[in-house]
Parts: structure tokens; C-alpha cells; sequence
């Protein structure tokens, strides 16, 4: 036996994780070659003494105060964070439900208030994709990085839509249909970007 | 006092955090022991005791006592060891050499370590990072080389290798 193939088989040897017929050739060896012997002895050892190190060592100082200030802070941190992301999700479904009500075409929205124009329903979509996109911002850390890219590409595939009905809503701001086309693509970015959020805080 | 470690960490999973300064108590040696050898940084290792015990207060609710409570910390901690190596990769690596023994003194119980231990310890501090991680986890803490791979996420042939490289790293260093 020469060279690394020595070395991993009388390693192997020490650590017992050779085969019967490997571990057998290794011994016949053994008893012809002191060099290996003499190897074999001193990883032995070696195993033994790294095995009956001390398994405790005390810090050179007290570590607790360190650990406790830490957890304090994080359970501060975590109940602010609780309360930040409740606060917003309320704020999301008023307006949510407020811009879908508005997005809906006259014929399904009887009740609609009057004076609400295109520019508003906008806005609150807007402010509302705002919000969620905020959360889902402070919170895509959370989330695993495959989950994150097919999210952006939903994201991306929605917001495609939506622009398309807009430029098309500019040229005849009037349509139901177009109206009804903004509305489902605003309503899947909203759930999209709602269900994000469930993810994101289970 | 003694308390029973189940209730000690039942509570704590409660959020109680005497309950958990207790466990901390029973087991910050065992820890730091693991952080120092791993790191070669007394500085390092202590920094890393305190992130693994407030990611085990994270993580406390996730133990559901399939192992023992300090083989479930253990692991915690090798991750965390590991996280914070991959985290300093850029910085500028502090191991300590056999010219600055006193980093690996036992403080406070240096009578507990014969001279040959202490020997073997400057060396294991000396090794490469990725030999000395392979060394402590498998010669000093008992892990398989499956386990090694799992936690480090190396081969384990990788692993075998670096043992073995270490292996011959300390025989050539204690032999001097």
C-alpha cells in the first residue's frame, strides 16, 4: 500500500467502515509492514484523544445577558411587526372593497355612488396594490427565493394585462367589456398579492 | 435547584424565559464548546453561542422531543456556525495559530485539560477551516459522515477527505 490509497484505507480501517474482504487485506498487511502499524497506532490515538476532549467549556464571561437582551428585543420587534401587518391588511380590504364595488360595470353595481369616476376607481386600486405590494415587500424574505421569482412573473403577466386594458379604456373610456377586463385582472392581482401576504405571515 | 429538563423546556416553549435561562445554564458549556472548536475564535465562538441559543428560542416551538433537547441544540448550533462562516466568508479569516495559545485556554478550568489534550487542541485550532469542521464533528462529537454532509452540505467523500486530511495535519503537527 502507497501514497492517498494508504492513507484512506488505513483510515477506513481505524474508523471501521471497511469492507470484510478490504478489511481482511488490510490486516494481512498489517502483519508485514511496521510503517502501517505504527500508522495505524497513532490514528488510533489520535481518534481516542479527540473523542475524550472535554465536551463542555464554560464562556469566558456570562452570556446570558447578551441572549436575553436579544430575545427581549425580538419579541418587542415581533409584536410591532403583528400590529404593523394587521393594520395594513385592515386598511387593504376597506379599500379593496371599496375599489372592487367601484370597478364593477353600472349594470351589476346599482348602488355605485355617483360622481365616481375612472380616476378614482384607479386610484383606489392603485392605493391598495400599493399597500399589499408594501407588505409583500417587508415580508418576500420570508418566502422561498422559486416562490418569489414565479410570484414576479405572475406579477409581471397580470400587469401586462392591465396595461393593455388601460391604453384600451383611454380609447373608449365608455366599455363595459373593457371595464369588466380591467376589473378581472385587477381582482387577480389583488388575490395574488393577498394570498402572498396569508403565505408570507404563516 | 434541579429542574426536570421536560418541564423546563415545556415551559419555555411557553415563553417562560427563566425557563429558558435555565437551559441556557445546563447547556452553554456543551455549546460554546462546540462554537470554539468549530470557529478557532474565542471572540467568534462566543458570538456564536448567543445566536444559536436565541435561534433555539426562535425555534423552540418546533421541538417535539423526537431526539434529546441537546442533540436537537447541537444541530441548531453547527447550522448556525456554518451560516455565520458563510456570512464572514468575505471578511478577513481570524483563526487562531498555535502562536496565540491562551485563545483556547479553558478559563476557569484549565486544570481539567492535560497537556497533551491542550496540545491536541492548539493543532485541531490550526487546521484549516474546512479540515477542523470536518475533525470536530466526526472525531470530537461523534457525527457521522452522512450527518457532516447533511449539516455542511458537502459530499461525503468530501468529508471523508478533509477527516483524513486532518487527520494527517495533527499527526505531522503533534509529532514536532
Amino acid at each position: 500500500m502507497t501514497g492517498p490509497h494508504r492513507e484512506t484505507k488505513l483510515n477506513e480501517y481505524v474508523d471501521g467502515t471497511l469492507a470484510a474482504h478490504d478489511r481482511a487485506s488490510v490486516e494481512a498487511h498489517l502483519a508485514d509492514c511496521a510503517a502501517c502499524r505504527a500508522a495505524v497506532a497513532e490514528l488510533r490515538s489520535l481518534s481516542a484523544a479527540a473523542a475524550s476532549l472535554p465536551k463542555s467549556i464554560e464562556p469566558g464571561r456570562d452570556l446570558w445577558a447578551g441572549v436575553e437582551t436579544r430575545i427581549a428585543q425580538r419579541a418587542t420587534w415581533n409584536v410591532q411587526r403583528l400590529q404593523w401587518r394587521a393594520a395594513l391588511a385592515a386598511a387593504a380590504a376597506v379599500v379593496i372593497a371599496l375599489g372592487l364595488y367601484r370597478l364593477l360595470p353600472p349594470s351589476t353595481a346599482p348602488y355605485r355612488p355617483a360622481g365616481q369616476g375612472w380616476a378614482a376607481v384607479q386610484a383606489d386600486f392603485d392605493r391598495t396594490t400599493s399597500e399589499l405590494g408594501l407588505i409583500f415587500a417587508a415580508e418576500r424574505e420570508r418566502l422561498r427565493p422559486e416562490t418569489v421569482v414565479l410570484l414576479e412573473r405572475n406579477l409581471a403577466i397580470i400587469d401586462a394585462a392591465m396595461a393593455e386594458s388601460r391604453a384600451a379604456l383611454a380609447r373608449d373610456p365608455a366599455s363595459v367589456e373593457l371595464r369588466g377586463l380591467f376589473a378581472a385582472a385587477a381582482r387577480q392581482k389583488v388575490e395574488l398579492l393577498q394570498w402572498v401576504v396569508r403565505v408570507a405571515a404563516s | 435547584m434541579h429542574s426536570d429538563p421536560t418541564d423546563l423546556i415545556h415551559r419555555a416553549q411557553q415563553g417562560d424565559r427563566t425557563a429558558f435561562e435555565a437551559l441556557y445554564r445546563a447547556h452553554a458549556g456543551r455549546v460554546y464548546a462546540l462554537c470554539l472548536r468549530l470557529t478557532a475564535d474565542r471572540a467568534l465562538a462566543e458570538e456564536r453561542t448567543q445566536d444559536a441559543f436565541v435561534r433555539a428560542w426562535e425555534r423552540l416551538a418546533t421541538f417535539r422531543g423526537e431526539s434529546a433537547f441537546s442533540s436537537w441544540l447541537h444541530r441548531l448550533t453547527v447550522n448556525e456556525v456554518l451560516l455565520g462562516r458563510r456570512a464572514e466568508r468575505r471578511r478577513e479569516q481570524r483563526v487562531v495559530t498555535s502562536d496565540d495559545p491562551a485563545a483556547l485556554e479553558r478559563p476557569g478550568g484549565a486544570d481539567a485539560s492535560s497537556g497533551s489534550a491542550l496540545d491536541l487542541e492548539r493543532a485541531v485550532a490550526a487546521l484549516p477551516a474546512g479540515a477542523r469542521e470536518v475533525f470536530v464533528l466526526h472525531d470530537v462529537e461523534g457525527y457521522r459522515h452522512e450527518e457532516i454532509a447533511e449539516l455542511t452540505g458537502i459530499a461525503v467523500g468530501t468529508s471523508k477527505a478533509q477527516l483524513f486530511r486532518a487527520r494527517r495535519l495533527l499527526r505531522e503537527a503533534l509529532n514536532r
